[in-house]
């Protein structure tokens, strides 16, 4: 195709054509240019038309809403500033939160100003209107009217929005004929299954494990990633504390094909083939009869078995058993029944999410595909063609049908291949309602009028009924009319205001399970291949989200894309090493992978991840990682017995913080584990003296009221990232990308520290952020005074001093300083080259910085500011509890404080007299201000020696 | 053998070796001047506004409180722009048809904010707050200057970093009684500096961390 418009000749400027003259004329313009340009730019200031009432520029406004994961629903407090939504906290009145976050709550903010997100409808002949879609629609429901909705197929995710649920009744209702297929990409057909097996019917069960004594997973990863993470992690500690006494601290035994955060976490971990989980469970139950069953399992495993069963035994009524997700129904129904034994402390709710087995969805929607079924096919906030099964056959099908229509925030792999594709609002710019993984409904409002030309789910579903202009606020408050009683307006004040519709949990249900009779089965020797979520992007969804890319996977520390873990023995075996590339196959599907050696992995068992691999995810997310969704067929589970490794002769980089910031130093020194036992018996020798080292130089001695100080505990880490990616969306962290990573350049200012010992077994987590050493070693090598002390005891940086020498990176002994190599924040490639809607997510009360600059953790100086200002305005000081850094408010199990020295009251002073109180290289003598308490485990002691 | 150089060149070369010492201060002292001159600093340099607002007008005259259009003031880091409707209470009875005001009659109607030209103006990393100094007692017009005599509002201060130090190392030169934060004709007692030491002591500030770099910049 010729160029639209031909290229002019450029007129020449050198040679001939130019005399003295003009090269003189051109220089002087261009240093008057270059003059004029060193002035500043105008700035303007925009004052509202009609300000809007409470809202005074300069001071930001918090609002309660909802934000789901997998569907369910967790309670969060938005932040905005001059109406714009900058940080997410959790919402304290929330069950699925209690006032923390996690991951994805923390980086949905960055979802909303996503330069990628779909702006406009798209229709069969490119971009289109509401309006075109609205004629388009109507013309194919008045055909679906006609035949009772026959060729009408709706295709969902989770939905337990009761307002999208009430809609979808009526408009299933108007046309009986239409099918609705609900699937979520990582499904929990085996838990549901497994209480219809035992009870007879679905239900939900929901282990209270603040209230138990002794916990076995069964390859179930409860404080990993998912929409219960917060709600367990909070749970898991409080029954873990040292100062309770020994009786009541719970002991958690995992047992799990490959490490999870669980298995991080627990007092015995055993590394076991999934197949095998069930013959553990046969044998637990048969332990707890009293009966005998031997030969079931490896002599490691059935010691393990024994032991932890004759825990359980020891706490009847406060033991507890679980399955995973990837175990069949038999294990679960079984684990209802051992849990019936033990009278264990779990309840059993209906199912929130009414919709039966999401695998049976999928079939159902493939049969009718390849019968030609379907005329008029929906999309709702799913895609299909990138993580159902392959042989869905999608490809094909889809644009052979008479219309199809995708509704989502991104123009995705289904959009691509539906006829029309419509933009839907972000969770920040919607009304809506959903339900947590409790049943707790909350209200979901809008931060921000919709910035694109987008809709809500319910307007869509409105739109099919015929409704001309819904309004979504009107369909969430018309659901809960009845429920509000007769001063409706107060009640939904109120529930706006609080987050949460009080009462509206489910009820726990008492349920006796049928004994079931499960077989053992006999060891495999097949290779097993087991599909998991992704600890960063969980199941794909949210893969152009650069904050949750860049975030380093709690215990391989890899970022920007997937890796297929195998285990040392295997390795060996295979002749595989790290970074190998291999071409993974499971039938007639193959899949190029990159190989990670894992210590903490059963032999015969590899591992992978799902959500990577996307086609077109937006700028930042297409083609990171490999994608495994194609691996699966319908009716396969996620593990894939037979699976197959052959290296493809090829290396691959795998970009990992993983030993960019190495301690010099042994790790019982830095992270140190006591058994609780030992703890009992004092602590002594290093790291726990008591007595600050002698020092030379002038100890700080000032009569300011502050004195800023953070503990760390270490027992309640269970590393799960939330500090890291709340400190990135407080502080405006930058971004780098996966080949920056590689050159170790990470932008994190807290990273979260993984401690493996020798055999690569894991110790523990330790969050690093500044230490704001009272002797600081960054302070006296900086030539221009850009790293000095306040008075406060705040090591601050000043970036307006700073000239990037990097003296403080490379003496501070902690590594916890970052350069600025390039404009991460402004316009690198992950920066999204600096398009406008990105700047909208910074925090306007922290620098953003620029090329060249050093940075490092403030301990939120600008919350310390705020406080400290709020304060003095009321002649006050500052109250212990109004100064809550971001990593502190994110943390899921309490484990940051932070507080005030000089205040005798404050909980850092309580916990710096704790016996387990340590400080990270404190031989050095920097005398930090970030302090720690070590790691404490609890393992039986039937055991003999302690887990390795 | 003749001469190399005419007798003149022994000036040239005094005048050469006097220059290379005095040269490097005068070099300095232009640059310090530049970075403290208007040019740099914006001061007293007068914006063209959509609407030639007069504070002399409304402050002076008319004496109407300062926190009447910046509303913010008190409470927020920002002191707060009026909004259009703040005009409109006035001018929807007030010269409702003067030329002048038609950008205001303009944007109510049409629902555009004004774009206003910011006069005062901090870096980006400089994090000032309005509210903490009325509270402690600092006046609008010990930084902003006698905005009551001003037809069109300029930058009265140089707004410089050593202009604010001088200050924050020492405020009881500029501390005010609370009753006279928004008096726009408060002139410093005799006895100011006696009164400005009571006053750090009625306020409660702690002259020590106002020098600290994280005070402003984070």
């Amino acid at each position: 195709m010729p160029p639209v418009m031909p290229k002019q000749k450029a007129a020449p400027l050198n040679g001939a054509g130019l005399d003295r003259r003009a090269a003189l004329k051109l220089l002087a313009s261009g240093m008057a240019m270059s003059l004029a340009s060193c002035g500043k730019p105008p700035e303007e200031i925009v004052p509202y038309v009609d300000q809007p009432e409470r809202l005074v520029p300069g001071i930001p406004l918090k609002f309660a809403t909802a934000l789901d994961m997998a569907g369910y629903g967790r309670g969060v407090i938005v932040t905005s500033v001059e109406g714009r939504p900058i940080k997410v906290e959790g919402n304290p009145r929330h069950p699925a939160s209690l006032g923390a976050t996690d991951v994805f709550a923390e980086a949905s903010v960055l979802s909303l100003y996503d330069p990628d997100r779909s702006k406009a409808p798209r229709g069969p002949k490119g971009i289109a209107s509401w309006d075109a879609f609205g004629d388009a629609l109507r013309t194919q429901m008045e055909k679906e009217t006609k035949r009772q909705g026959a060729g009408l197929r709706l295709v969902s995710g989770r939905l337990t929005s009761p307002t999208l649920l009430r809609q979808i009744d009526e408009l299933l209702k108007a046309f009986p004929l239409a099918r609705w297929y609900r699937y979520e990409p990582v499904p929990d057909d085996n838990e549901r299954d497994g209480t219809v097996r035992a009870f007879g019917r679905p239900l939900t069960p929901l282990p209270r494990i603040d209230g138990a004594g002794v916990v076995v997973s069964l390859d179930h990863d409860f404080l990993g990633a998912g929409p219960q993470q917060i709600a367990n992690g909070r749970a898991f500690i409080s029954a873990r504390n040292a100062n309770a006494g020994a009786d009541k601290f719970l002991r958690l035994y995992v047992a799990e094909p490959v490490m999870s955060l669980t298995g991080a976490n627990a007092d015995h971990w055993l590394a076991i083939r999934p197949e095998l989980v069930r013959n553990l469970a046969i044998a637990v139950a048969a332990s707890l009869r009293g009966e005998q069953q031997q030969g079931l399992l490896p002599p490691g495993a059935e010691r393990f078995a024994a032991l932890a069963a004759a825990d359980l035994k020891s706490k009847t009524g406060k033991a507890i058993v679980m399955a995973g997700r990837t175990q069949p129904a038999e294990v679960h129904a079984l684990c209802h029944v051992i849990n019936d034994i033990l009278h264990a402390p779990v309840d059993y709710i209906e199912p929130v999410d009414p919709a039966g087995g999401h695998s049976e969805a999928l079939k159902a929607f493939a049969d009718d595909l390849s019968g030609n079924r379907i005329e008029t096919l929906l999309v709702l906030n799913a895609n299909p063609a990138y993580d159902a099964p392959r042989d869905l056959g999608f490809k094909g099908d889809f644009p052979k049908l008479p219309f199809s229509a995708h509704f989502g925030l991104y123009e995705n792999e289904t959009a691509e291949i539906c006829h029309w594709h419509l933009p839907l609002s972000h969770p920040l710019e919607s009304w809506s309602d959903l339900r947590a993984f409790d049943g707790t409904a909350s209200i979901v409002q809008p931060l921000i009028r919709p910035l694109y030309d987008t809709r809500t789910t319910h307007q869509v579903i409105a739109l099919l009924s015929g409704a001309l202009s819904p309004s979504s606020y009107d369909l969430v408050r018309e659901t809960w009319q009845t429920h509000g009683g007769d001063d409706f307006d107060s009640w939904w004040r109120q529930v706006l205001h609080d987050g949460v519709v009080a009462d509206t949990r489910h009820a726990a249900v008492s349920s006796k399970p049928k004994t079931t009779d499960v077989k053992p089965t006999s060891v495999p020797t097949d290779a097993v291949l087991t599909l998991a979520p992704d600890p960063s992007i969980w199941d794909g969804h949210q893969a152009n989200n650069a904050w949750l890319q860049e975030c380093p996977k709690p215990l391989s520390k890899e970022t920007w894309g997937n890796t297929l873990s195998i285990s040392s023995h295997d390795a060996q075996q295979l002749h595989c090493e790290a970074g190998d590339v291999v071409m993974l196959k499971y039938k007639e599907a193959s899949v190029e992978a990159i190989v990670r050696v894992n210590a903490n992995q059963a032999d015969g068992v590899y591992a992978t991840t799902l959500g990577y691999g996307r086609r077109r995810a937006g700028a930042i997310g297409n083609g990171i990682g490999f994608d495994v969704y194609p691996l699966r067929t319908i009716g396969d589970s996620f593990l894939l017995s037979g699976a197959t490794i052959a290296k493809a002769g090829r290396t691959r980089d795998i970009p990992t913080t993983q030993g960019q910031f190495r301690l010099e130093g042994e790790t019982a020194q830095f992270l140190p584990r006591i058994s609780l036992a030992s703890l009992a018996g004092g602590l002594k020798g290093p790291p726990f003296e008591k007595e600050p080292k002698p020092t030379l130089y002038p100890v700080t001695q000032n009569d300011d009221p502050y004195a800023w100080a953070m503990v760390i505990d270490t027992a309640a880490c269970i590393g799960c990232n939330a500090c890291l990616i709340a400190c990135q969306a407080e502080n405006n962290v930058p971004v780098v990308g996966p080949d920056q990573i590689l050159r170790s350049r990470v932008m994190h200012w807290l990273r979260v520290d993984t401690y493996s010992d020798a055999n690569g077994g894991i110790q523990g987590f330790q969050p690093v952020p500044c230490m704001h050493c009272e002797h600081a070693p960054c302070e006296p090598v900086c030539p221009v005074a850009a790293s000095v002390h306040d008075r406060e005891g705040l090591n601050v940086q000043v970036y307006n001093r700073c000239i990037g020498t990097r003296f403080c990176q490379s003496n501070c002994p902690y590594k916890v300083r970052r350069f600025n190599w390039f404009g991460y924040a402004d316009d690198e490639e992950y920066a999204n080259l600096g398009e406008p809607p990105i700047e909208a997510q910074h925090n306007p009360d922290v620098t953003v910085r620029a090329r060249g600059v050093m940075e490092k953790c403030t301990y939120c100086v600008q919350r310390i500011s705020r406080a400290r200002r709020e304060a003095e305005k009321e002649d006050r000081t500052i109250k212990e509890g109004e100064v809550v850094t971001a990593c502190q408010a994110a943390c899921p199990t309490r484990a940051i404080n932070f507080g005030n020295l000089k205040d005798a009251g404050a909980q850092v002073n309580t916990l710096r007299k704790e016996m387990r109180h340590y400080e990270l290289l404190g031989h050095l003598g920097t005398r930090p201000r970030t302090t720690y308490l070590a790691r404490l485990t609890n393992p039986n002691p039937d055991f003999g020696e302690p887990k390795s | 053998m003749p001469q190399i150089f005419r007798p003149s060149a022994d000036s040239v070369a005094r005048i050469l070796l006097v220059s290379i010492v005095v040269g490097p201060f005068v070099a300095i002292g232009i640059g310090y001047a530049v970075t403290q001159s208007p040019y740099i600093t914006g001061q007293n340099v007068t914006m063209k506004q959509p609407v030639p607002f007069s504070h002399a007008h409304h402050a002076g005259d008319l004496a109407i409180d300062c926190r009447y259009c910046h509303a913010g003031v008190e409470k927020s880091a920002f002191a707060g722009m009026p909004p259009t409707t703040t005009c409109m209470t006035c001018h929807s009875q007030l010269y409702t048809n003067a030329p002048m005001l038609a950008p205001v009659r303009l944007s109510l109607a049409e629902r555009k904010p004004i774009h206003w030209q910011r006069v005062h103006r901090l870096p980006d990393y400089v994090y000032f707050d309005h509210s903490i100094h009325i509270a402690k007692g600092i006046g609008c017009t010990t930084c902003h200057g006698p905005v009551q005599t001003m037809p069109l509002m300029r930058q009265h201060e140089s707004l410089t970093m050593g202009w604010c130090l001088s200050c924050h190392r020492d405020p009881t030169l500029y501390l005010r009684p609370e009753n006279q934060v928004f008096n726009s004709d408060w002139k410093p007692p005799a006895d100011q500096r006696e009164r400005g030491k009571e006053l750090l002591a009625h306020y409660l500030i702690d002259t020590k961390h106002l020098t600290d770099c994280s005070t402003c910049h984070r």
